[in-house]
């Protein structure tokens, strides 16, 4: 846990952070919200796969609707501005200087949650475009592309004013993550809304996008995050640096190929899902090179930050190892189309989300002006975050696997496999709304941290200008 | 660590030392073999399983056609037991019992082992509405055309038709005679521009 006092500005804050504060904790605290809101629409939807009734008379919380809705408010309303806040804090701090064009992220940043929003409202009145990890309505795609590039102006004026001329790992991931996302949500957006590809193109198209929202947007922001906090925190350089490159280049150059491993079986040409099987092997290199640069993460200590980097790690390194395995048509035939694939999605968005969360124990003291007021408030957080989604994720991939093996067993019935299923999928209930409960618990934390801030500086001036009025 | 101080430490963590004491670094090797070996596995599985890029090609482990094409022999019920296996398992299960209520059972049943006409043109054009099977009414039956007609989503040549109709007619203890490619030719001219068949109007065929 950290040492430092409450309300005593932690050491190494500075002019790049107090400059960039505002902006900055306006996205951390909107994603904080759509990290509550998704956490608990993701319950109920939870709740509606072994209770089909369960809200089914309400057409706008039916099963369909609520789990895009849910992957929307998870994905873009909380991974994308805590992602970017992440960004963009990095590319500031290693850019030597304050954050150029702050007004651009509050713009930017409104924009984009109001774009979130209106999607939310379009997917309950069943408006989604109904490809995964883009259900955003038509209307709302440009809408969040611009409030991107707004965002995203401040991050690249830090990148190419930046003091030194030398770059380091984490501005490599953090730029690269800033300067994708709008070329393939574009491109997706095109082949897939407004001059659609035809047939199962569409398929393609989706899935390559989907993942190209994990690999080159999502972990390439958590990348980064890790990349600048553990020689920062622990205050030794990253070994074997020199091979850093190489594990960013192999991500870049291999990871937008493998979206075609959910294809194996679908009316495609069959390279398609073995390009994407063979290039599942070939980024395992990326992650080789990471873990040799961050083992360091995984030494026992007692930092906040620090344990929630490791688990995220962790995570993200079993991850592939997991994907990668189970893209093996042998494996696949198990587990495509099951809970597991679910448990696979939460294992890998959860690793990003977990080096956020780590991030923004790091980050909002510092861009807030005050520390975290209370350590017990961290601590449950910690808990109730780490076996919530230790359980969510084994819950289902073993409610995953026994679907699987029974389908493919003709002589079970459906109603038998749910009836197995069942006792799984309500552990994995359990375990989401002990998330839930983790994230109003940050998110309070977050609240309170940066209200105590606010209201000090508000007394503080509220002082100065009565003294000035009555002299 | 200040940030100047931690991007001057890995740039030069990133230069490399001059090597002095011939200090062999043994990870760079085992970097390049670890990554000379996933291309090579990835490259040996993008060469068995590509199907040579062909965009027509959807089974991983299907060779294209080159040059003159083998001329075999092609056993119906082994060629049937594939289509089968393709679309009709969803709803008819591998053992052609059907779902109680919802699909009909092939085993056994009147429309299997009966009219071959009726047989030939539920498949050719698809079936609608309630149909009785073995006493039971299967009221919400559905069933999409499989053959080249017009609105046919599957488009099965004559010869695959009568393939899966001479294994679903020979399988599971069924015994009854073989279905020829010509035979639903003549069914399917005989019915151009039809849509799918209800229960009284298959009755009325002979």
């Amino acid at each position: 846990m950290t040492t430092v006092l409450p309300n005593q500005v932690p050491a190494g804050t500075d002019d790049a952070d107090q400059t960039c504060g505002g902006p900055l904790l306006l996205l951390i605290a909107s994603g904080l919200l759509w990290l509550v809101l998704g956490g608990t629409l993701a319950l109920l939807n939870l709740i509606q796969v072994y209770t089909p009734a369960f809200l089914a008379d309400c057409a706008w919380l039916t099963y369909g609707r609520l789990q895009a809705m849910q992957e929307t408010a998870l994905l873009y309303g909380w991974a994308g501005n805590a992602g970017l806040a992440v960004a963009l804090w990095v590319l500031a701090r290693l850019g030597g200087a304050p954050l150029r064009g702050p007004n651009y992220i509050v713009a930017g940043g409104l924009f984009w949650n109001l774009g979130v929003t209106l999607a939310l409202v379009g997917i309950a009145v069943g408006d989604a475009s109904g490809h995964g990890m883009f259900q955003l309505p038509r209307y709302v795609q440009p809408f969040l592309l611009f409030a991107f590039g707004a965002i995203a102006v401040p991050g690249v004026l830090a990148w190419t004013g930046r003091r030194n001329p030398t770059t380091y790992a984490a501005q490599w991931y953090a730029v690269a993550a800033l300067f994708l996302f709008p070329w393939f949500f574009s491109v997706a957006s095109v082949m897939l809304t407004f001059a659609p590809v035809r047939g199962t193109l569409q398929a393609v198209v989706a899935t390559w996008y989907a993942q190209n929202v994990f690999s080159l947007w999502l972990a390439p922001v958590a990348i980064a995050a890790v990349y600048y906090l553990l020689p920062k925190i622990t205050g030794r350089v990253i070994p074997s640096y020199d091979f850093a490159v190489y594990g960013f280049w192999s991500l870049l150059f291999f990871g937008c190929w493998m979206g075609g491993r959910l294809l194996v079986g679908a009316p495609v040409p069959a390279w398609v899902s073995t390009m994407a099987i063979a290039n599942a092997w070939v980024v395992l290199f990326h992650h080789i090179i990471v873990f040799f640069n961050v083992r360091d993460v995984f030494r026992p200590g007692a930092n906040t930050t620090l344990k929630f980097l490791a688990l995220g790690m962790g995570a993200y390194l079993l991850s592939a190892v997991i994907d990668t395995a189970f893209s093996a048509r042998a494996l696949a035939v198990t587990t495509q189309f099951t809970h597991f694939q679910q448990a696979q999605t939460h294992l890998a968005m959860g690793a990003v989300a977990l080096i956020l969360t780590g991030a923004l124990y790091h980050m909002t003291p510092r861009l807030a002006g005050g520390n975290w007021p209370s350590v017990a408030l961290i601590r449950a957080h910690f808990m109730a975050y780490i076996i919530g989604f230790v359980l969510l994720v084994g819950s289902l991939a073993v409610a995953g696997w026994i679907q699987g093996s029974a389908l493919n067993d003709p002589s079970v019935a459906f109603t038998q496999i749910a009836a197995r299923t069942k006792v799984w999928l309500q552990l994995a209930t359990a375990a989401q709304a002990l998330l839930v409960v983790a994230h109003v618990l940050f998110a309070a934390h977050f609240f309170k941290l940066v209200g105590g801030q606010m209201a000090k500086c508000c007394a503080t001036r509220g002082i100065l200008t009565s003294e000035a009025t009555v002299s | 660590m200040t940030d100047e101080n931690l991007i001057t430490a890995h740039e030069k963590e990133a230069a490399g030392a001059p090597d002095t004491h011939a200090q062999y670094r043994l990870l760079p090797l085992v970097l390049l073999f670890v990554f000379s070996g996933l291309i090579f596995y990835a490259g040996a599985y993008l060469n068995r399983y590509s199907g040579h890029f062909s965009r027509d090609i959807f089974d991983e482990r299907q060779l294209p056609a080159s040059g003159q094409p083998a001329v075999a022999a092609i056993d119906p019920v082994v060629l049937g037991k594939r289509q089968y296996a393709l679309a009709c398992v969803t709803c008819h299960m591998p053992n052609g019992m059907g779902v109680p209520n919802l699909y009909p059972p092939l085993v056994g049943t009147e429309w299997v082992l009966g009219s071959e006409e009726r047989l030939i043109a539920i498949v050719v054009h698809g079936l609608k509405g309630p149909i009785t099977v073995k006493g039971n009414v299967y009221s919400a039956a559905a069933m999409p055309a499989f053959g080249q007609v017009p609105g046919g989503g599957y488009n099965w040549s004559d010869e695959r038709i009568a393939a899966v109709l001479t294994y679903i007619r020979q399988e599971w203890g069924n015994e009854a005679g073989a279905i020829t490619a010509q035979q639903v030719a003549a069914v399917r001219t005989a019915h151009p521009d039809r849509k799918e068949w209800t229960e009284p109007e298959l009755l009325a065929l002979p």
